[in-house]
């Protein structure tokens, strides 16, 4: 028979491993339905507790049952915040996806070598999503939100480089073809380990998305 | 930035330059403070980024007409506005998202109050509170909904307060504008200092009130 709070220290394991990766690991559904079941069943372990006291229960009286309640419920609490910082960090981690602009198509395993989630996932699990369904709804949801945000700042492109510019222009070579991109200078068109000469701004986004490399 | 435009930024008689240099500055110097100030500061209001955002949009018009025209001095100046404008654009950039993290980090905290609101733009009150909504919704669909019921709350202080506020114990650089006493709490003991212009020193946050001019 596990521990109270087992489980919640297992799904903080997962929780700490998730931050050090590159991509987001399965969801553990079965883990936290259990930890929820733990959650559920303590309490109802103190109900049956308290229910002989009918609302007069007096610790220092019966000290064997205030011990017992005192540890289902911090029992409860610890597992609460548990489940809430794994989920938390899973958000982070979604967040920080929308942001780098990343697909959520990629994200939901129908993934063909090449896309962006091939990079960020090499070992991707094909097929199925890593993704609980809740948090695809999320991911949607804070994309719309920063949507909203961004819409306020469009001249400055929120989700820009976080480098202080230097050069306005760059050497960047071609990873993946991208097709053409219209530039002020006339279009390019970015083939595969061709190289170019051209104005950081026009191509942040490629940069980000894993079509092109920095050079220098 | 080289230490001829700190000093001159330091100097009273600098503000007999025109607006949009002082725009510039005191976007460096929110941006620079936002950055290093663990808690979220006030977003300045009398319209200053609808100003910033005026004078980028300006340059922007401005590259978009010069863009086209051959002359090689031209061409030349267009290279310097455009860097200006990428330079520009980052501050700005950089300042909102760094506000933007602090919020994310301790959104419940930054909601809990009128006065922690009010630091806030009516923008990123609104991305806030949407965003506290999608978590708590989240939470809720995803386990917090088969909790019992007085265990379902995100804001509950009996015991450990569940709301996180920054850090006002950490330590962060002060410029001193003007010759100012400069208070601050010490591992072992507090300690007064009696700041010279244009030195930095290291201190506690809650005495910060050397910040502005």
């Amino acid at each position: 028979m596990p521990m109270y709070g087992d489980l919640g220290n297992k799904l903080v394991q997962h929780a700490k491993r998730t931050q050090n990766l590159a991509h987001l690991p399965p969801y553990q559904t079965e883990l936290v339905r259990a930890v929820t079941r733990e959650v559920r069943d303590l309490d109802r372990d103190v109900a049956a507790l308290l229910e002989p006291f009918q609302g007069s229960f007096d610790p220092a009286e019966h000290q064997a049952t205030a011990c017992t309640l005192l540890v289902n419920h911090l029992s409860m609490r610890r597992n609460k915040r548990c489940l809430l910082a794994y989920h938390r960090t899973r958000t982070d981690k979604l967040e920080e996806l929308v942001w780098n602009g990343t697909d959520i198509v990629d994200m939901a395993g129908a993934q063909q070598a090449g896309g962006p989630a091939a990079v960020s996932a090499p070992d991707g699990a094909a097929g199925s999503s890593s993704l609980s369904p809740q948090e695809e709804d999320y991911f949607r949801q804070y994309g719309d939100l920063l949507a909203a945000y961004k819409g306020h700042w469009t001249d400055i492109d929120l989700t820009g480089s976080l480098d202080p510019p230097r050069d306005l222009f760059i050497d960047v070579r071609v990873l993946k073809d991208a097709g053409e991109i219209q530039t002020e200078y006339g279009a390019i068109n970015l083939t595969k380990n061709s190289q170019f000469y051209v104005r950081q701004g026009d191509v942040e986004r490629l940069i980000a998305q894993g079509y092109l490399q920095k050079l220098g | 930035m080289d230490i001829d435009d700190i000093l001159r930024e330091v100097d009273p008689t600098f503000h007999s330059v025109p607006l949009e240099k002082r725009d510039l500055q005191e976007l460096t110097r929110a941006w620079v403070a936002e950055r290093s100030a663990p808690e979220l500061l006030p977003w300045p209001s009398n319209g200053f980024f609808e100003r910033i955002n005026d004078n980028i949009k300006r340059q922007i018009e401005r590259v978009e007409d010069m863009t086209g025209d051959m002359d090689p001095k031209t061409n030349f100046a267009l290279i310097v506005i455009q860097t200006e404008l990428e330079r520009y654009r980052y501050l700005v950039r950089s300042y909102l998202r760094a506000r933007l993290a602090k919020i994310d980090r301790h959104a419940l905290h930054y909601l809990s109050t009128d006065e922690l609101r009010a630091r806030m733009s009516d923008v990123e009150l609104a991305y806030a509170t949407r965003h506290q909504a999608l978590l708590h919704n989240h939470y809720l669909s995803s386990f917090l909904s088969s909790f019992p019921p007085n265990l379902q709350n995100l804001n509950d202080s009996a015991g450990i307060n569940m709301v996180e506020a920054p850090d006002l114990d950490s330590a962060v650089f002060v410029r001193l504008l003007r010759d100012t006493l400069v208070t601050a709490k010490g591992v072992e003991d507090d300690n007064a200092v009696k700041g010279m212009e244009i030195s930095v020193a290291l201190i506690d946050v809650e005495s910060h009130d050397t910040h502005d001019p």
